[in-house]
């Protein structure tokens, strides 16, 4: 891949555009994005779309979804949806009425988010990928279309996810020149399904790579073991500093420090009128959800003898 | 291979004789649901499920949302949904519809509304499910996801539409077999370990290919959280902050308890006036009696025997199912206050020795 010697290339008209907007080097009115994050659900459907795919068929492609901050510089890809497409030796052919209807699908549940790009899979760009890009970019108009890929061949042995935006090339622009420049890609998501990639998370550690739902108190259980397998971490270093073993690192010690003093110094009678006072509430309450559940059941036991 | 061929016939089990035992989720699916019940939060949405059955197992491999206000516009509800089917069969997705999700706040789910739904899909699909998604309680650090199907007791009885104290009693059915909940398990297909491991490891690759871009980076929105190393462990099991859960649940839980002394006092009433009719019918009856013992002594013929019942008509009983969901639903939140309150307590007291 010969995305080295490109970037070189491509760098200059990335700072112009960033730092003057205003500047006419690029056709591109808006500044282009150079930050996306990436929704990981995204990635999830990208790999269930290949492991979909048709017999003999070795890239599949499909359409990004997402939102752009105000200024078009940060790209959020959200979802995706799988397009079809067909590739020959010399010619590569997209269903775009399968596209348009799947994008009205998704407006009609979900208006905020709009075409920011498409994937691919695969480590490579080839002659293709510029012709499609061309079309994305033609949907995305104003801004930026943004090119996704995952190398789910596993060359380098790691599923090397990048993102490009593309730079016109040459003097007059042809929609098959262009030089993809490779842009940061975060991976962000929200507390609600953080929750849920902790248990997927917890899935790819088993042999049938599958998992049962956790209890709360299991869950927790989880929790204090981690964080007591890092205190026990962060001690042996702090002992095997104290022994000497270990030179003293400064910015570590910091951090600790910091930490430690995290800790919230509490008035011990205070704190255990908070306690009580919570304990009581909690027990209280369980006390009188109890009650309820008692009543219902005898109630029910009840209706049985009518 | 035998043991291929054994899983095509049952697979191909088209009569429906092995009943349903559990639930398996793809990964994806997991996400979707998230995704989309968390965006539309406080309105609860739902959503499509597709997949197929195996030998007991459902096995839930896509989803999709549905929109929003499909009550009101229930025509193009349902040609949106034909026509992402077609369109998701038309790049090998499993187009067999086995149920529906919708998203919950606080577990209060149990309503008219899903229980007619939910018969519509069980008499059309006799093998669809609904994946319940609670997002209040997922953004708590642990996910809450319930699979569950109507129980045939419960079918039967709503075909009828007869949910008289008599016939529940008769069924055996009361607010805990409504519903029966499946076991629910999640599958990560090979691929998506290793997005998982990939996503555990810092990628140093792309780190490289992009440093020199990173300084234009500006500064992230505060509405998402996460790193490179996108795995960091997840401590939000072990908030403190117990109150605004418990108040909210016991804020519901009065409610539905207002709700059922409601209901109590209309089946009272029912009670009270079919006691009156009936104390109206004996009087009348006993009236007749003395008044054609008194026409036998006079020697006249006895009064003809009017249709009694049809001139006292007993109030209709008030249909029960209500009563019975509201009853599930306070149960409902009972159990998830003592859920909640064990690891609330273990917590607590974890903090009082830290404090020592």
């Amino acid at each position: 891949m010969d995305a080295t010697s490109t970037l070189h290339l491509a760098l200059p008209a990335v700072h112009t555009v960033v730092m003057g907007a205003s500047a006419p080097v690029s056709q591109l009115v808006q500044p282009r994005a150079f930050a996306t994050s990436v929704n990981p659900l995204v990635f999830f459907s990208i790999l269930d779309h290949y492991l979909r795919r048709n017999a003999g068929q070795d890239r599949v492609i499909g359409t990004l979804l997402g939102v752009r901050s105000e200024d078009g510089s940060e790209v959020q890809i959200r979802s995706c949806y799988p397009v079809p497409h067909l590739e020959t030796e010399d010619q590569v052919e997209v269903d775009m009425e399968y596209h348009r209807t799947m994008y009205e699908l998704h407006r009609q549940v979900n208006s905020k988010e709009v075409i920011v790009g498409w994937y691919a899979t695969g480590a490579d760009l080839n002659q293709y990928s510029a012709l499609i890009h061309d079309f994305y970019q033609k949907e995305v108009s104003a801004f930026p279309a943004v090119h996704l890929t995952m190398d789910t061949a596993l060359t380098n042995e790691r599923l090397g996810v990048k993102t490009y935006v593309a730079a016109p090339v040459g003097i007059t622009s042809k929609e098959n020149n262009c030089m993809f420049i490779p842009i940061p890609c975060d991976v962000k998501y929200f507390k609600a399904e953080r929750a849920g990639l902790e248990l997927l998370a917890n899935a790819r550690n088993t042999d049938s790579s599958s998992t049962t739902l956790l209890s709360d108190m299991d869950n927790l259980e989880q929790s204090i073991i981690q964080v007591q397998t890092m205190l026990e971490r962060v001690s042996a270093y702090v002992d095997s500093v104290l022994a000497g073993t270990v030179p003293a690192n400064n910015t570590v010690g910091r951090y600790l420090m910091n930490t430690v003093s995290v800790v919230p110094k509490v008035d011990p009678v205070e704190f255990e009128k908070m306690f009580n006072s919570h304990l009581q509430d909690l027990l209280m309450v369980v006390y009188l959800s109890n009650m309820t559940r008692t009543q219902l059941a005898v109630a029910k036991r009840l209706e049985k003898l009518i | 291979m035998p043991a291929n061929k054994d899983q095509l016939s049952a697979a191909l089990d088209i009569e429906g004789v092995v009943p349903i035992q559990s639930v398996q989720l793809d990964a994806m699916v997991v996400l979707k649901i998230v995704k989309h019940c968390r965006e539309s939060i406080p309105a609860t949405v739902t959503g499509q499920l597709m997949g197929l059955d195996v030998n007991g197992v459902l096995e839930v491999t896509h989803s999709f949302p549905m929109p929003k206000n499909q009550e009101s516009e229930d025509f193009e509800g349902s040609t949106y949904q034909l026509q992402m089917m077609r369109c998701l069969r038309e790049v090998n997705v499993d187009d067999n519809s086995v149920g529906w999700y919708q998203s919950t706040n606080m577990g209060n789910f149990m309503n008219q509304s899903l229980i007619e739904h939910q018969y519509e899909f069980q008499q059309a699909l006799s093998k669809s499910v609904l994946i319940i998604h609670d997002v209040s309680r997922s953004s708590m650090g642990n996910l809450n996801l319930r699979a569950l199907r109507l129980t045939p007791a419960f079918m039967k009885l709503y075909k009828e539409n007869k949910f008289t104290t008599e016939a529940l009693a008769r069924a055996k059915l009361t607010f805990s077999n409504i519903f029966e909940e499946l076991p629910i398990t999640i599958r990560n297909s090979a691929l998506l370990n290793a997005l998982l491991y990939e996503l555990e490891t810092p990628d140093e690759s792309v780190e490289i290919s992009t440093s020199h871009l990173t300084t234009y980076k500006n500064t992230n929105n505060a509405q998402s959280t996460g790193s490179k190393t996108v795995l960091t462990p997840n401590y939000d099991m072990l908030d403190l902050s117990m109150d605004p859960f418990v108040a909210k649940n016991l804020e519901f839980l009065m409610e539905t308890i207002d709700d059922h002394t409601q209901e109590q006092g209309n089946y009272a009433y029912w009670q009270r006036s079919v006691e009156r009719e009936n104390k109206k019918k004996a009087a009348y009856l006993l009236n007749r009696k003395t008044e054609n013992a008194r026409r036998a002594q006079a020697g006249q013929a006895p009064l003809p025997n009017e249709d009694v019942d049809s001139m006292f008509k007993l109030p209709a009983e008030p249909s029960r199912l209500d009563h019975l969901l509201i009853s599930g639903q306070i149960d409902n939140y009972c159990k998830q206050i003592n859920e909640f309150a064990g690891p609330t307590l273990g917590k607590l007291f974890a903090v009082g020795e830290l404090q020592k």
